[in-house]
């Protein structure tokens, strides 16, 4: 009796976590590894580094996930984050647009190229590998043409600047945490008596525990380790509810649904009366959005817009892989954002490690596409198996 | 002893294919196919493997479009070119390929298309952006799949993928039986069942008959049909060759038409 118990809770367990197991185990190696070889890795001044520099490949990864989710790829999303960023960059400084209008021209003109590969793919059914490679010559075109013949703006707005720059204070951050903490607390509580009430079978209140304190554990561990050295940044916190309210549109509105199930079966959704094209087409300007976000965000990062920073770079790869890293299918309908921001992490944790550790650009790329590829494997593995 | 169409002419066909004809490449799926059911009755759509039934239930839930011909529901002409407007007909369908999302739970599944969302009151904004009720689709699910007698699916808010087929299909019934249409149509429901689950689809099909809802089953189970229609439509090569009331037809006759049938011109 018991043995069945343990092992109901084991095989809830396992479905609950197993999605983030792989890439927590990642995560964790990788930490271990580097915070042997090089103890300034784990410092806090190097997490807040850490969190800086995976903040817009994270972005971008929340974005490509629900491309990818759809059973599609965007090859673009980077050019778009770079036309974005070019918008905003020429607008603000060379034109004197309010920071908040630039941004919000910078937003529009995301969506709309993204608009874009979305009616290519779904209405003319060119296929979204095709549609977006265009789409990627094309706005990396665009890109230049915006930035000009110098090709580097500066942005030194403070506003723009701010964004990354800025920190909540401790006792903020504390705060803030801990509603954050409660919250969740509440929503666990929420789920379980709604779980009663409708008569389905629960949860064991151990798990539950476990998820509250592993959740709770981590987001104050980090809180606290930003605050002993700048703060947490104005940044995490925006990406945090990004993700929350992504996650949240993706698992839990009806939108959400249509696309997992256009991912998994495209025909059985046809089938029941989804809007499939619809739901491409807006599922692509979603993302073109995000990826919006993330071009701000670059500008803000980096107080400059060059071609490199965005099309010229290894942006475009590390975002898929962190998205693939995080255990989302590029055969579409298997994955979640939060998964994504993980592999964000670890991407962004191996190249922060390898460079303290002073590994040339070479053993980056080749350390980060190995492990590309060992997602990708894994990824087709998993599927070939369940088939 | 065949009842042919001129003579069930009293009342208008709940819904009526019109000589339908559809061709795939050289093969003739379908020719001047007419097919007809009523309201409050049970119809059985029989014929050899590669008789065309499939794609007739294909075309009436706009799946396919046919070459030729029309359909029409209480006598009103309807043009069905996508499965939207089927489901907006109120044509509900089981088919024969199940068409489950694997990556989706048991009942995000059956909800699939229809789901129950939370309004707030608030009408303002389109449906597609309005949370799910999650918990109502459940229990609603672990309550039709308890009238089929399912026991053996545990967590209904979980991937379907470890799914049995005979699972998925009582899945995919409870579906079609949700939709709560007027027309359903069922393509071979009980072919990947359990004894005991074919008997729970046979006796919920003889609930689900009430005096407005048109019910089609296709199955090779000459004996399902006759525990649960009033009639029975035999094809054969694409075409109508009888349509037999059960309660004066032996199940020899109906296999005689099955397999040596000729189409009764009755036109
Ligand atoms: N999409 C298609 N492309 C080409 N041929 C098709 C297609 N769909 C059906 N056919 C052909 O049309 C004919 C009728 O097929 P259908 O599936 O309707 O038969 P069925 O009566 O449902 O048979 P079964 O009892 O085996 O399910 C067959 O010869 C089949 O090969
Ligand atoms: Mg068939």
């Amino acid at each position: 009796m018991i043995n069945a118990i343990d092992k109901t809770l084991a095989s809830l367990i396992k479905r609950n976590i197993s999605g983030y197991l792989p890439v927590l185990m990642a995560l964790i190696v990788i930490w271990v590894y580097f915070g042997i070889s090089e103890p300034a890795f784990l410092s806090s001044r190097n997490l807040y580094y850490l969190l800086m520099q995976s903040s817009v490949v994270g972005i971008l990864a929340i974005g490509i996930t629900l491309i990818l989710l759809l059973g599609e790829i965007d090859l673009s999303i980077a050019a778009v984050a770079g036309v974005a960023a070019s918008i905003l960059g020429v607008l603000s400084t060379n034109y004197d647009f309010s920071p908040l209008t630039s941004c919000l021209v910078a937003l529009i003109a995301g969506g709309v190229l993204s608009c874009l590969m979305g009616l290519v793919t779904s209405l003319f059914g060119v296929p979204s590998f095709i549609a977006t490679l265009a789409g990627l010559m094309g706005f990396q075109g665009l890109m230049m043409k915006i930035l000009g013949s110098n090709g580097t703006i500066n942005v030194r707005d403070p506003f723009i600047r701010g964004i990354t720059t800025s920190t909540l204070s401790d006792n903020h951050a504390i705060i803030l945490s801990i509603f954050i903490i409660l919250i969740y607390g509440f929503l666990l509580y929420f789920d379980h008596n709604k779980r009663i009430k409708y008569g389905l079978n629960i949860n064991p209140l151990k798990l539950i525990l476990s998820k509250f304190s592993f959740f709770s554990l981590s987001i104050l561990s980090v809180a606290i380790a930003l605050n002993s050295y700048r703060g947490v940044p104005f940044l995490v916190v925006i990406i945090f509810f990004l993700t929350v309210f992504i996650a949240w549109f993706t698992k839990s509105t009806a939108f959400g649904l249509y696309i997992y199930a256009i991912g998994g079966n495209a025909k059985s959704a046809r089938h029941v009366g989804i809007p499939v094209i619809f739901v491409t087409i807006c599922t692509f300007t979603i993302t073109g959005l995000i990826a919006a976000i993330a071009g701000i965000i670059g500008v803000s990062r980096y107080a400059s817009v060059s071609y490199n920073t965005f099309v010229g770079g290894p942006l475009l790869l590390e975002t898929i892989g962190a998205a693939v890293i995080g255990g989302t299918s590029l055969f579409g309908g298997h994955g979640s954002v939060w998964h994504a921001l993980l592999g964000a992490l670890v991407i962004g944790s191996l190249g922060n490690g390898l460079d303290l550790t002073g590994a040339s650009a070479a053993d980056k790329l080749i350390v980060s596409g190995s492990i590309l590829l060992v997602a990708v494997s894994i990824d087709s593995f998993a599927r070939r198996f369940k088939k | 002893m065949s009842k042919k169409h001129s003579e069930n002419d009293k009342h208008k066909p709940h819904l009526l294919a019109n000589s339908i004809t559809k061709s795939f490449g050289a093969v003739q799926a379908l020719k001047h196919m007419d097919f007809e059911v009523n309201k409050g009755e049970v119809m059985g759509l029989v014929g050899d493997n590669g008789a065309g039934k499939s794609t007739l239930l294909r075309i009436l839930t706009g799946v396919e479009k046919p070459d030729s011909g029309e359909v029409s529901i209480d006598g009103n002409e309807t043009k069905i070119s996508s499965p939207q407007d089927a489901v907006n007909a109120g044509i509900s369908v089981v088919y024969q390929s199940l068409a489950l999302c694997e990556n989706l739970s048991a009942s995000e599944n059956v909800f699939l298309g229809k789901e129950i969302l939370y309004t707030y009151g608030a009408n303002f904004y389109p449906n597609i952006l309005k949370p799910l009720n999650k918990y109502l689709m459940e229990a609603e699910t672990k309550r039709s799949l308890e009238n089929l007698k399912v026991d053996s699916i545990k967590y209904l808010n979980q991937k379907i993928n470890g799914l049995s087929g005979g699972q998925r299909q009582c899945l995919a019934i409870a579906r079609a039986i949700h939709s709560n249409s007027d027309i359903l149509l069922l393509d071979e429901p009980t072919s990947a069942l359990g004894l005991s689950q074919t008997e729970q689809v046979l006796s919920l099909i003889k609930k689900l008959r009430t005096a407005d809802r048109a019910i089609v089953i296709i199955s090779h189970h000459l004996s399902h049909l006759y525990e649960v229609c009033d009639r029975i439509t035999v094809m054969k090569a694409g075409q109508n060759v009888g349509v037999f009331s059960l309660h004066h037809t032996s199940e020899e006759e109906i296999i005689r038409a099955i397999t040596i049938g000729e189409v009764v011109i009755n036109k």
